[in-house]
């Protein structure tokens, strides 16, 4: 589904990325780990189009298709989907009123059927259930005023809208207690088929009990250090990174 | 020079030819003080930005009465609970009151001098504006709104003013809200038009102890008119005022509420404009926290598109003495074109110490991490621009109680952000 080959990127000059590879197929839960300021959510961001990132080298296929030849807005309608850290809040705009726009240009791209206001109505209500969200959320302007994790569920139901082939979690359980992140990882589990992937990127362990990825990859420097299955989540949180980042410092002097 | 015999010539024809009769000594006090004044210019520190020389090419006249086809501005909260001036004139035919409250009056002053002894006493002491005198000394007619102790009213009140100048006239609202202690009222005030003319309203109002007016206010004038219009409030202990206000035409409009807070007042002053082609709108405001612990709360909007202007000017003045005084003042500012220009000034003065005051002034463009955000969720660059600045201006309108006015103003806006694509957003 996602092949990412020695990507490179940078901000403001500075290098970032320094050499990416990723395969991910369909089906699989990958999880990015690392200590801050490893590149982990930069990673997250280049993938859907940021424009603070510049791509310097490499490449990345989605469908085998480069995704660099597509805006954001494209690569969204195509099926990536990214749940943000920092959602940003929109004042004036409920966020019915946006899901519902954000659904029907998704439709319309797929050529899929919009929904008008009644029918989106019924839709989204059985869609707050799946993250728990209380029914006066709808009615706000876009998480203007959520607290941290009210704008996590929103982000959850906002990939339950859209249902994505890949979605891309950054951070998912910063600001949320250990209940939400319970519910939030059920239905991000709940939302993934064997058509779909999820890329999980985390610096703490703790999500990955609820969302089990089938591969960790440790990421430091911009540079992906280690990979494994996931009993190595287990390894980080009884160890910490500075052994792998040790490892690595080794095997590079070999 | 020219510009002066102009400006002088045009105070003298707007104050000439016949004029009614009541309040004779509020309107020679008023005549008095205009023997010595001029139009303002842009030397005058407070009109800086705002040039009225175009005024001074036109010869207006005062305004005939005429009929008009209301239908386009009813409200269904508001039925039976209207009162319509055209061109100045009670228009009695399209006006209904049958459903206000028993106890509350609401009349044209035509038919009730008596009970405005309160006229002209809002603000007593400080300077009369220009074209606050000028309206003193010409209103014909205007709207009188009394509400009893502890009379809470349900619905909504609508006072509409329509201007239709076929050939270029002035006219003078004039509008008197007096709250009494404890009493509660929500009022909607709409000035509507077309043609070339000049309006120079003036609203009055009294909020007296614990009493509380939520105040609607949309200009949306014809393209070509010249909007002047003064607020007086005075807002007594404990008691609240909530206003907005929506300006969306006039060639040229200026807005200047003037507020004094007593004990524990709390006053809300929002307000929007949207301007385009060679629009010009500004807001002199001035927030008197006169008595310790009043808050006051300002969130003042501007888009800005064409080759249109926007002037905010803010004031708050915190008195010797008003300890525990809460001010917040933000003025937001969005341009959407080279061409558009903003010039925006907050302004405290602070003469007590134990005070809380912040202000902030911003003026630009969209914000590109918000844009992405939207992109990002699939919208194209185009359509997440247009949200956004949707957004912008929609979020001053969020909170206005009456449904259909919200609906009708959100719809006005979508149609002017180019927002309308997206579908109803409403």
């Amino acid at each position: 589904m996602l092949s990412i080959k020695n990507l490179t990127a940078s901000i403001n000059g500075t290098p970032v990325l320094k050499g990416i590879d990723l395969e991910i197929k369909a089906g699989e839960i990958h999880a990015i780990m690392g200590p801050n300021g490893s590149g982990k959510s930069t990673l997250g961001k280049v993938l859907v189009g940021h424009p603070s990132y510049e791509v310097t080298g490499g490449e990345v296929l989605f469908e085998g298709q480069n995704l660099f030849d597509l805006e954001p807005d494209a690569r969204a309608r195509a099926g990536i989907f990214m749940g943000f850290q920092h959602p940003i809040e929109v004042p004036g705009v409920s966020n019915a009123s946006f899901l519902r726009l954000a659904y029907n240009k998704k439709a319309e791209a797929e050529g899929r059927e919009e929904l008008d206001p009644l029918e989106f109505d019924d839709f989204i209500h059985e869609k707050i259930k799946l993250v728990a969200m209380k029914e006066e959320f709808l009615d706000r302007s876009l998480n203007e005023g959520f607290s941290g994790g009210e704008k996590k569920r929103n982000e959850i139901l906002q990939m339950a809208v859209l249902e994505p082939k890949l979605a891309i979690l950054d951070e998912l359980d910063s600001g949320l207690d250990i209940d939400a992140l319970r519910v939030l990882g059920d239905a991000v589990n709940r939302l993934q088929r064997a058509d779909r992937a999820l890329l999980i990127i985390t610096h703490f362990p703790r999500i990955l009990e609820t969302i089990q990825p089938q591969f960790v990859h440790v990421l430091s420097g911009g540079r992906i250090l280690k990979s494994a299955g996931k009993e190595l989540a287990l390894e980080l949180e009884e160890r910490g990174y500075d052994w792998v980042l040790e490892e690595a410092a080794a095997g590079g002097a070999r | 020079m020219t510009s002066m015999v102009a400006g002088t010539s045009l105070v003298a024809e707007l104050l000439g030819g016949p004029r009614p009769a009541e309040w004779k000594e509020l309107r020679e006090a008023a005549e008095a003080r205009l023997a010595d004044r001029d139009l303002p210019t842009t030397a005058d520190e407070d009109w800086k930005y705002l040039d009225l020389k175009v005024l001074a090419g036109i010869s207006f006249s005062p305004a005939p009465r005429a009929a008009v086809d209301i239908s386009g501005y009813l409200l269904p909260e508001m039925v039976g609970t209207r009162q319509v001036f055209v061109n100045g004139h009670h228009a009695p035919h399209v006006s209904c009151a049958s459903a206000v409250p028993a106890g509350v009056r609401f009349f044209p002053m035509s038919t009730a001098s008596e009970a405005c002894h309160a006229l002209g006493s809002m603000g007593h002491g400080v300077e009369k504006g220009f074209f606050e005198d000028l309206n003193t000394v010409r209103f014909g007619d205007g709207a009188v709104i009394l509400v009893p102790k502890n009379l809470k009213v349900a619905l909504p009140l609508h006072l509409l003013f329509i201007t239709k100048a076929e050939t270029p006239a002035a006219v003078f609202p004039r509008v008197l809200v007096v709250l009494e202690r404890g009493a509660e009222l929500e009022l909607v005030e709409e000035h509507h038009g077309a043609g070339t003319y000049l309006s120079a309203p003036v609203i009055e109002i009294r909020v007296a102890e614990g009493a509380i007016l939520h105040h609607e206010r949309v200009q949306r004038e014809s393209p070509e008119a010249y909007h002047l219009g003064t607020l007086r409030a005075e807002v007594a202990k404990g008691a609240q005022y909530h206003s907005r206000t929506l300006s969306f035409g006039a060639r040229l409009s200026r807005q200047q509420p003037w507020i004094r807070l007593a004990e524990g007042a709390q006053v809300t002053l929002d307000g929007l404009a949207l301007l385009d082609t060679d629009q010009v709108a500004d807001t002199h405001s001035f927030l008197h926290h006169a008595e310790p612990n009043s808050a006051s709360h300002q969130l003042h909007k501007c888009i800005v598109d064409g080759k249109a202007r926007a002037i905010f000017n803010g004031q708050v003045r915190v008195a010797p003495g008003a300890q525990g005084t809460d001010a917040k003042q933000q003025s937001r500012n969005l341009l959407l074109s080279e061409a558009a220009r903003v010039d925006t000034k907050p302004q405290l003065e602070i003469y007590a110490d134990d005070v809380k005051c912040s202000h902030g002034a911003a003026v630009g463009q969209l914000d590109p991490e918000e844009l992405f955000y939207l992109q990002s969720r699939g919208l194209n660059a185009d359509d997440a621009r247009n949200l956004l600045t949707y957004g912008f201006a929609a979020d001053v309108l969020t909170h206005i109680p009456v449904a259909s006015l919200r609906r009708a103003l959100r719809q006005l806006v979508l149609a002017r952000t180019q927002a309308v694509s997206l579908g109803d957003l409403t």
